[in-house]
C-alpha cells in the first residue's frame, strides 16, 4: 500500500488508496489526500492575480502512524491542513478523512474573553460528547499538559505557551481517529515540548493517525514517515 | 438546533459583556446621545432646513445611539471572532448553528442596548407611547445588527470596517428627511423607525405604512445578519 502511494507521488498520478482496513490486514488508512489543488486570488480587478499554492498534493496517513509534513515557508503546509479540516475549499482533488478529527492550528483560534473551561464546554458540545465523558477527558488532558490551575482563567490572561496547551487540548478532547497538528509546540518550554512528543507517541501507539507540520531537523527521528512539500506538490516521502 | 445554539450564544454574549469598556459605552453612548447630542441635533436640523423639534430630537437620538452601538458590536462580533467561529463550526457545530448562536447573541445585546436607550429617553423627557417607542428603538437595533454583520463578513480590516460602519451611520442619520430639506437620498434604512420613534415620543399616532416599513427592514436586516454570520463561519473559498 505504501509502495502504491509512492508511485502516485512520483509519477504525479494520485494513488488509489481507500480509507478503511486494507484487505491485507494492514493498518487502516485514516487520511487519503489525492491530487489536491488550491489557488488564491489576490487584489482587485484589473490587478487581480492568482497564486497557486497546491498543485496536486497527494499523501496518506495510517492509524498508529506519526507522519511529518515539512516544506519551506509558504510551501502550502498550513493551507493543506486547513483544506483537510474543512476550513478552506479546494480547487481540485479528493480527500478521505474520518469524521472524528482533531485539529490544532498554528495560531490558537480562540475567544480572548472566554475562560479555558468555557472553551472545553463549547468544544465538548461541538464534538457531541456527554458532560461526564468531557470532564474525564478534560481532567486527563489538564493533568497531562499540566495547566489545571488555569481552568478558570480567560484566554487574554494566559501566556503564549499555556494558550498553546489549550489549543492542543481542544484538538484531543474527543479522542480523534486522526490528529492534525500545525506546528503545535510554538511557545512550549523544553519540558512541555518533550511531554508533547511523549503524548503524541503514546496516542500513536494506541492507534491514532497523526500528521504534524514540523520544521526542526531534530524531530525527524521521532516521525514514522515524512512528506515534503515543494512548490505545491509532495516532492519527497 | 436551539439546544446547541442557546448555550453557545450565551457564551458569545459573555464574551462581549466581559469587556469593561463595552459595558461603560452601553450606558455612556445612549446618555450622551439623548442628554447632550439631541439638543445640538435640533439646532443642526434647523440649519440644514429640517423640521426636527427638540422633543423629537431627543427621541430620535435614542434610536441612533442604539443603531451606532448595535452596528459596531455586530461588526466586532464577526470581525474579532472569525477564526475561532470557523474552527468551532469545523469541529462539528456547523456554520448554521454558529450563525444562529451569533444572531441570538446579537439580539440579546440589541435588546439590552435598546432597553438602556429607552430608559435614558424615558428619564429625560418621558414617552407618550412607551411600547411604540421601544419597538421603534429595537427596529434601529435590528437594522444595524444587519449592517454591522454584513460589513464584518466582507471587510477584514478592523479599522476599515469600523470606519465603514460609522460612514453608513452618518449618511443614514444625517440624510433622514426630518434632518434636512435636501432630499438627495430618497430613503434611508431607519427612516420608518425614526418616524415611529418621533411619533411615539410626541404622543402622535403612527401610520401603518411606517410600522410595515420598519418591521420589513428589521426582519430583512436580521436575515442578512444571519447570512453574514453563516458566511464568516463556513468553509472559505
Amino acid at each position: 500500500m505504501a509502495e502504491r502511494a509512492r508511485q502516485g507521488i512520483d509519477d504525479g498520478t494520485p494513488a488509489t488508496v481507500t480509507v478503511g482496513r486494507s484487505p491485507a490486514g494492514e493498518r487502516p488508512v485514516v487520511l487519503a489526500v489525492r491530487g489536491v489543488e488550491k489557488s488564491f486570488h489576490r487584489g482587485i480587478w484589473p490587478l487581480r492575480r492568482e497564486i497557486e499554492v497546491l498543485k496536486g498534493a497527494t499523501l496518506e496517513v495510517r492509524a498508529d502512524e506519526l507522519v511529518g509534513l515539512v516544506g519551506e515557508n509558504g510551501s502550502g503546509k498550513s493551507t493543506l491542513m486547513q483544506i483537510i479540516v474543512g476550513l478552506l475549499k479546494r480547487n481540485g482533488g479528493e480527500i478521505d478523512r474520518p469524521a472524528r478529527l482533531g485539529y490544532c492550528p498554528q495560531l490558537p483560534m480562540v475567544w480572548e474573553k472566554l475562560t479555558v473551561d468555557e472553551h472545553f464546554e463549547l468544544y465538548g458540545r461541538a464534538y457531541g460528547i456527554e458532560e461526564g465523558e468531557r470532564e474525564r477527558a478534560v481532567v486527563g488532558l489538564l493533568e497531562e499538559l499540566q495547566f489545571a490551575k488555569y481552568r478558570g482563567y480567560r484566554i487574554e490572561e494566559l501566556s503564549g505557551g499555556t494558550r498553546q496547551k489549550l489549543n492542543l487540548a481542544l484538538s484531543l478532547m474527543h479522542d480523534p481517529e486522526l490528529l492534525l497538528l500545525d506546528e503545535p509546540y510554538s511557545g512550549f518550554d523544553w519540558e512541555t515540548y518533550l511531554r508533547f512528543w511523549e503524548m503524541s507517541e503514546r496516542r500513536r501507539d494506541q492507534g491514532m493517525g497523526i500528521l504534524i507540520v514540523s520544521h526542526l531537523l531534530a524531530e525527524r527521528d521521532r516521525l514514522d514517515r515524512m512528506y515534503e512539500l515543494c512548490e505545491g506538490r509532495i516532492c519527497r516521502c | 438546533m436551539l439546544s446547541l445554539a442557546l448555550p453557545t450564544s450565551t457564551a458569545f454574549v459573555r464574551e462581549h459583556l466581559r469587556a469593561p469598556l463595552t459595558l461603560v459605552l452601553l450606558i455612556a453612548i445612549p446618555a450622551f446621545f439623548v442628554l447632550i447630542f439631541a439638543s445640538v441635533l435640533g439646532e443642526f436640523s434647523k440649519a440644514l432646513g429640517g423640521t426636527l423639534a427638540s422633543r423629537s430630537a431627543a427621541a430620535i437620538s435614542a434610536g441612533w445611539a442604539t443603531a451606532f452601538l448595535c452596528g459596531a458590536l455586530a461588526f466586532f462580533q464577526v470581525s474579532s471572532s472569525r477564526g475561532a467561529d470557523r474552527r468551532l463550526a469545523a469541529a462539528g457545530l456547523g456554520p448554521l448553528r454558529v450563525a444562529v448562536s451569533r444572531i441570538l447573541a446579537a439580539l440579546a445585546i440589541g435588546l439590552t442596548v435598546s432597553a438602556v436607550a429607552f430608559l435614558t429617553l424615558w428619564l429625560r423627557s418621558g414617552i407618550a407611547h412607551p411600547l411604540h417607542a421601544f419597538a421603534a428603538i429595537f427596529a434601529f437595533a435590528a437594522t444595524y445588527i444587519g449592517i454591522g454583520a454584513v460589513i464584518g463578513a466582507f471587510v477584514k480590516g478592523q479599522l476599515e470596517g469600523s470606519l465603514l460602519v460609522v460612514l453608513v451611520f452618518s449618511v443614514d442619520a444625517f440624510s433622514d428627511p426630518q434632518m434636512t430639506s435636501n432630499g438627495l437620498i430618497a430613503r434611508t434604512p431607519t427612516q420608518d423607525a425614526a418616524n415611529l420613534l418621533v411619533a411615539a415620543g410626541g404622543g402622535q399616532g403612527s401610520p401603518g405604512g411606517d410600522w410595515l416599513g420598519a418591521g420589513a427592514i428589521a426582519l430583512a436586516a436580521l436575515a442578512v445578519a444571519l447570512a453574514a454570520f453563516w458566511t464568516s463561519a463556513r468553509t472559505r473559498g
